[in-house]
């Protein structure tokens, strides 16, 4: 990669993660993903698998207020990702996604968390450390303890680049 | 179409026993509408195209065809992996079906994905002899839409398939409408000086060849599923859907480059096997291939899906509406691209710079004198695209004129970014390496695999079990999609373990493409270009895979004949 191109991607990465910072928990229609909880404050645990390119299940059902113990395990041969959103907030995460795919992080069934420490620019790093998504490589498995405050447009989404567009998302749907 | 569908109670009493299907097919003369002209043609059960076979995963079909023509005929079931005697192909799979006659097909289906048949006897599927196959998979697609519609392209020309052939083999460029002017020339000359000027028009004339190459039939109506531009295929959506385009390009000659203008598109599948997702602007389709993509209209609007001849001779064009009648506005079409000198690098004696005099024999040498490489290198240049100075597609000639650019300037899909979704083989060494070197005299239209055509050749022979890898070496300057038949070819594309699986797979002109192939498939199998009238002029092996299970020897009946049509 030449400096101009690196600036470029710096420059993006930086104005995508700010978009982002707003956008975990707020996009512009004041609609409202929800916030991190302790695992200790779950009221139930539901079990996600990702797959090549899918979920199972594919929509999840919850009651406002409620906090959910997600164990999200990735059973595919790819890298994949669970994200709690707006369609917003994950189209604006895409960009990110591909940036890191175009850097190399993301290769197939591969996480290469050493570039993800790299430093670019304004204090920014390609860490994918928001608390409402886990990026799993094929095996791993991790937890998101998720509460549910209000009511909105909300999915779960792999923002891996081409696989929301081809359908890895899930509903969430409020009762 | 009837499909009886045996499998209903059957398979209630019976758990073991699997899906069973059978289909009638006709093979008829019809007339054939484009909107612009109506010609004779050849289609199934009275329509060009056929009827769009629809199979799942793990059916055992059968296949009644009707020849009802004054002709033989066949069928070819295009990237199926079946037995070898029911690949369709007279004169290496069976004699092909007299007039009169009906042939029944039998074979398990064992993939899953988009795939098409057509004719393989003389020219009966440039005449319109060809029909979409789906298939679904046994478990659940790795990908969501709400519905699929087939998109099959087509060249669709008012000559018949015989008479293009007969005139080609006359006049090679009779079908070549974009000959350089001699306004172009002067324009040429503005812009590069005469002696520049003039040295190119040399150079090309005594490669027998010119920049406008790019598609040696032109003159056609651009199809999609049977409608011309004027009566507009169209697809109907709700909003807010996801649609499966499952793209076929069954044309004779032609290679479209595809949009739709409004909407990204997910490339979900290529050649019936589904790869890793990728969002694509635009796309190259190669004669025979296919790729599936996923749209998803937010508006209720009209999208135009249009799809332009890489060489702008022409183009077919249909509609995505939210209802019958709705029309976005068709995008004009792009300047014509004009192949390079790098386009041809691949041509014997024409390696980069340093040109060597020898083995360029049927060349004029008293104008070559005139030709120091410096002047080459300028001329390169000067045919070059506004890409020149991007990442450019690894698979066209640096500093091609046919390298493509999407037209909004983003995403055109490379062969590069096709990568397994689930790879089929284990990856390893191959046991072997055999180079194809693809050529060919425009002069004469002849084409040929390393210098011999058809008809001269002997059988390429494979041993059962073993990998090959194949070099293509493209030395010609034109685009040649090469096909084998039976078994799959495993693309090069430097992914490893995630290289795509592909059917056809297309080579540049004055590139070096590689594929692999695990030989599986016991019997006798065509291997060829699949331009229609470049396979019939020669570009075309009979490939026999020698071993495997004792059942599926070619009985010496199925071998005679004269030969394999295209």
């Amino acid at each position: 990669m030449n400096a101009s191109k690196f600036i470029v991607a710096a420059v993006a990465m930086s104005i995508s993660v700010t978009a982002l910072g707003a956008g975990a928990h707020e996009d512009g229609h004041g609609a409202k993903s929800g916030e991190p909880a302790k695992a200790s404050e779950a009221d139930r645990t539901i079990t996600v698998e990702m797959h090549d390119n899918y979920y199972e299940p594919e929509a999840i059902e919850v009651q406002q207020g409620e906090t959910v113990r997600f164990v999200v395990e990735n059973k595919g041969n790819l890298v994949h990702e669970f994200n709690i959103g707006t369609p917003a907030m994950h189209e604006a995460h895409q960009e990110e996604m591909m940036m890191m795919v175009e850097h190399g992080v993301i290769q197939g069934g591969k996480l290469h968390h050493d570039m993800m420490e790299m430093d670019m620019g304004n204090g920014h790093s390609m860490k994918h450390d928001d608390p409402n998504s886990v990026l799993l490589e094929p095996g791993q498995s991790k937890e998101i303890v998720w509460t549910f405050s209000e009511k909105g447009n909300l999915e779960f989404a792999c923002n891996v680049p081409g696989h929301y567009q081809a359908g890895m998302y899930g509903d969430v749907n409020f009762n | 179409m009837k499909a009886r569908l045996l499998a209903g109670a059957l398979s209630m009493l019976l758990p073991m026993i699997a899906l069973a299907g059978e289909y009638d097919l006709t093979v008829d003369r019809i007339k054939i509408d484009t909107g612009d002209f109506v010609k004779e043609g050849i289609g199934y059960n009275g329509k060009s195209p056929g009827p769009e076979l629809r199979f799942k995963e793990g059916e055992e079909v059968t296949i009644n065809v009707t020849n009802n023509l004054d002709e033989m005929t066949s069928i070819h079931w295009h990237g199926l992996i079946l037995p070898f005697d029911q690949d369709g192909v007279p004169g290496i799979s069976f004699p092909g079906i007299k007039p009169g006659e009906t042939f029944t097909y039998n074979f398990p289906v064992v993939q899953a994905g988009t795939y098409w048949f057509h004719s393989h006897s003389g020219f009966q599927e440039p005449d319109g002899a060809f029909g979409a196959i789906v298939i679904e998979p046994e478990g659940r697609e790795p990908f969501r839409y709400d519905r699929d519609y087939v998109i099959q392209l087509t060249d669709k020309h008012p000559h018949s398939g015989d008479r293009i052939m007969r005139n080609l083999k006359t006049t090679p460029d009779y079908y070549n409408r974009q000959q350089q002017t001699v306004g172009e020339f002067f324009s040429e000359v503005s812009e590069h000086g005469f002696m520049d000027s003039v040295k190119d028009r040399l150079a090309w004339g005594d490669m027998r060849m010119m920049k406008a190459d790019i598609e040696d039939v032109q003159g056609f109506t651009g199809m999609i599923n049977g409608k011309g531009p004027k009566q507009n295929w169209t697809g109907v959506f709700k909003p807010g859907e996801r649609i499966r385009l499952r793209f076929i390009n069954s044309s004779a000659m032609t290679y479209f480059d595809v949009r739709i203008p409004g909407l990204d598109m997910t490339v979900v599948q290529a050649d019936g096997n589904n790869v890793q997702p990728v969002n694509v602007d635009e796309f190259r389709i190669g004669v025979a291939e296919t790729y599936d993509v996923i749209v998803r209209p937010r508006d209720a609007q009209a999208y135009t899906v249009f799809a332009e001849s890489m060489g702008r001779s022409g183009f077919a064009r249909a509609t995505l509406a939210p209802e019958e009648g709705m029309q976005a506005p068709v995008p004009p079409m792009r300047d014509p691209a004009r192949l390079t000198m790098a386009d041809m690098a691949g041509m014997p004696g024409m390696d980069h710079g340093g040109m060597d005099h020898s083995t360029m024999s049927d060349m004029d040498n008293s104008s070559m004198a005139g030709m120091d490489p410096s002047s080459m290198e300028g001329m390169d240049h000067s045919g070059m695209m506004e890409n020149g100075d991007e990442v450019s597609d690894p698979f066209y000639a640096k500093g091609s004129g046919i390298a493509p650019t999407a037209a909004n300037g983003g995403k055109f899909l490379s062969y590069t970014d096709l990568k397994a979704q689930k790879p089929l083989y284990e990856d390893r060494e191959p046991t072997r390496e055999i180079e194809l070197r693809l050529t060919g005299n425009m002069e004469r239209y002849t084409w040929s695999i390393n210098g011999v055509k058809y008809e001269d050749a002997d059988p390429i022979r494979l041993q059962y079990g073993e990998r090959v890898r194949f070099k293509f070496v493209n030395e010609t300057m034109m685009t040649h999609p090469m096909h084998l038949h039976g078994m799959w070819s495993i693309l090069d594309v430097g992914a490893g373990e995630w290289n795509p699986i592909k059917h056809t797979v297309s080579v540049q002109p004055g590139t070096t493409l590689y594929m692999e192939t695990e030989v599986d498939a016991p019997g006798q199998w065509a291997f060829h270009c699949h331009l229609s009238y470049h396979a019939a002029a020669g570009m075309f092996r009979k490939v026999i895979v020698e071993g495997g299970p004792e059942a599926s020897q070619p009985s010496t009946e199925a071998a005679t004949d004269a030969g394999g049509d295209a």
